[in-house]
């Protein structure tokens, strides 16, 4: 199996602070993968640094073999890696669609022009994160966060990108929003996204992933599976509380 | 573009309107609505850049003034036919476009507006000091040929100037390229975190803005025969454009045309009472009321009661 996303001796310093301390590790292709660890571990940093909005110290990231050097944003997203924030970021006066419908433009200004939008493949994936035919023309300052989380989720499906970098898609929801966004996620498992996922939502977190990586001060300190992570002395002293 | 049968025969009706006109208004009436038009059409420039992107330009004249001095020094100066010498302005501008770009690449908000402001005031120095024997200095030049004869042709050649770009404008941005501009004024970060570049968008609203304020600024030099850097560079002209386009609705195209007629209509009927500067309490008042309870202005409210009188019309 190829890896998806490779990640080689990340360095990441703000001034004195060491925020990603030499972290690697690999995510193979159709692999789920939770990021674990206490507030202000790095775990946002790394999203950020792989797409390309901070830019590394020193390290090398990889997407499906390539790397991604110095490129821009936009340019990875169009090589294949999205991600979704903590405060989702909807255009609050478009509408379900229309924000879904960003996600799906080409970056070419001609086609934008001369090409119509795709409104059957906008309306499949508004379902299929599961808004109804009502949702659809509602601007996105109507929605609760629970939607806003599905809405995120949808544009960067829509983008095309087959790695996603999900972080707290879990945060500030309901019981049954969680167990909503829990079931999408399993789809696009069951699809063969790639993912890599923050979330402090442990037992919404277990589920969903093949493999976790814990991390504090930016350096991992502990990988395995699921309940080999959370069992782990370190994780569990400094992550979890318990000792 | 979800175009529908209304949309053709509102724009038919208005192309109509403007058609039947000078039947029915004196010469004074077209002279005025010549203005209006002129001030729609630079409004319509501001709002492809401003009214979408949330660039804020408090240096639009910038932008008219090199189509309207281009146009006019290669046609006074150079003998270049009109003809010719209106796609250069038209191209010349389009380059500063460029220029205005750059600074959006780094800045926004009230920074870029200032910046903009400051090209504007480094125009209106330049004019005057580079060159005057092309530019004609403080004083302008005046007998710039003139494309047309009589208030009557001068309305028609306006008229057709403006519901051409104004139709363009609008069909344009029921593109998908108008989505993407709007969603970069709401949220630029989250563009580029959908793929998009977000350089691309800016500089097609920066040439979209040029092309349309170039070419306005051009035909209206050879509308007026005569420019002068303090009319032209000057800040209530910017106000004038920007109050327009925020009281007939920003980000709408049809808005800043509703506005631009609204605005050239109360400053000129306020002229016998109010013959100075004060007519301008008048409109940033009525502005001001209008963003306090409309926000989106006269356009969001026409299209409000449009909707409600059909949600009855099919009860």
């Amino acid at each position: 199996m190829t890896h998806a996303l490779e990640i080689r001796n990340l360095v990441k310093t703000f001034g004195g602070l060491v925020a990603t301390d030499d972290l690697s590790f690999d995510i193979k292709t159709g692999q789920s993968v939770g990021l674990i660890g206490p507030n202000g571990a790095g775990k946002t940093t790394v999203f950020s640094q792989i797409m390309g909005e901070l830019r590394q110290t020193s390290g090398k990231i990889s997407l499906f073999g390539k790397t991604l050097g110095t490129r821009p944003t936009a340019e990875r997203i169009r090589r294949g890696v999205s991600r979704t924030y903590q405060i989702p970021r909807p255009f609050l006066e478009l509408s379900v669609l229309e924000n879904i419908r960003v996600g799906f433009m080409p970056n070419s200004i001609w086609s934008m022009i001369t090409k119509g939008p795709d409104k059957d493949r906008e309306i499949q994936l508004a379902l299929d994160v599961g808004f109804s035919q009502n949702d659809f023309e509602k601007p996105a300052s109507d929605l609760s966060m629970g939607d806003l989380r599905k809405l995120e989720l949808a544009r960067t499906i829509a983008t095309g990108a087959k790695v996603l970098l999900l972080d707290e898609v879990f945060a500030g929801l309901t019981t049954g929003e969680i167990s909503q966004i829990s079931g999408l996620i399993q789809d696009l498992r069951a699809k063969g996204f790639t993912m890599l996922m923050v979330s402090h939502d442990l037992p919404a977190l277990e589920p969903l992933v093949d493999h976790v990586i814990a991390i504090e001060r930016g350096r991992m300190i502990a990988t395995g599976t699921f309940n080999e992570v959370i069992n782990d002395e370190t994780v569990r002293a400094s992550y979890l509380g318990e000792v | 573009m979800g175009l529908r049968w209304f949309h053709f025969a509102a724009w038919g009706l208005f192309a109509l309107g403007l058609a039947l006109l000078p039947e029915l208004v004196s010469k004074g009436t077209l002279r005025t609505l010549i203005f209006a038009n002129y001030l729609a059409i630079f409004a319509i420039s501001w709002d492809l850049l401003s009214g979408r992107t949330g660039y804020i330009s408090f240096g639009h004249p910038f932008l008219i003034g090199i189509g309207a001095y281009t146009s006019a020094i290669l046609t006074k100066r150079f003998g270049v036919e009109v003809e010719i010498a209106i796609p250069i302005a038209v191209i010349v501008t389009m380059i500063a476009g460029l220029i205005v770009l750059l600074p959006a690449l780094r800045i926004r908000g009230s920074y870029f507006a200032l910046v903009t402001l400051a090209f504007m005031e480094l125009m209106y120095q330049l004019v005057q000091v580079i060159r005057p024997d092309l530019t004609g200095g403080t004083r302008g030049m005046s007998g710039i040929q003139t494309l047309t004869r009589g208030a009557v042709n001068g309305f028609y050649l306006s008229s057709v100037l403006m519901f051409v770009i104004a139709v363009a404008a609008w069909l344009l941005l029921r593109t998908r390229i108008g989505t993407a501009l709007t969603a970069l004024g709401l949220n630029e970060s989250a563009v580029e975190g959908s793929g998009l570049s977000t350089t691309k968008l800016k500089m097609f609203a920066f040439m979209a803005s040029a092309f349309v304020a170039g070419l306005g600024g051009a035909f209206y030099v050879h509308y007026l025969g005569s420019i002068a850097p303090r009319a032209l560079f000057d800040i209530n002209f910017v106000f004038t454009i920007i109050v327009a386009v925020l009281i007939g609705g920003a980000s709408t195209i049809v808005g800043p045309i509703i506005g631009a007629f609204f605005l050239t209509f109360l400053l000129e009927y306020l002229r016998p009472f109010l013959p100075g500067a004060e007519r301008y309490f008048i409109y940033g008042g009525i502005a001001l009321l209008l963003y306090m309870y409309q926000p989106k202005g006269i356009y969001a409210m026409v299209m409000k009661a449009w909707h409600s009188l059909h949600e009855r019309a099919t009860k």
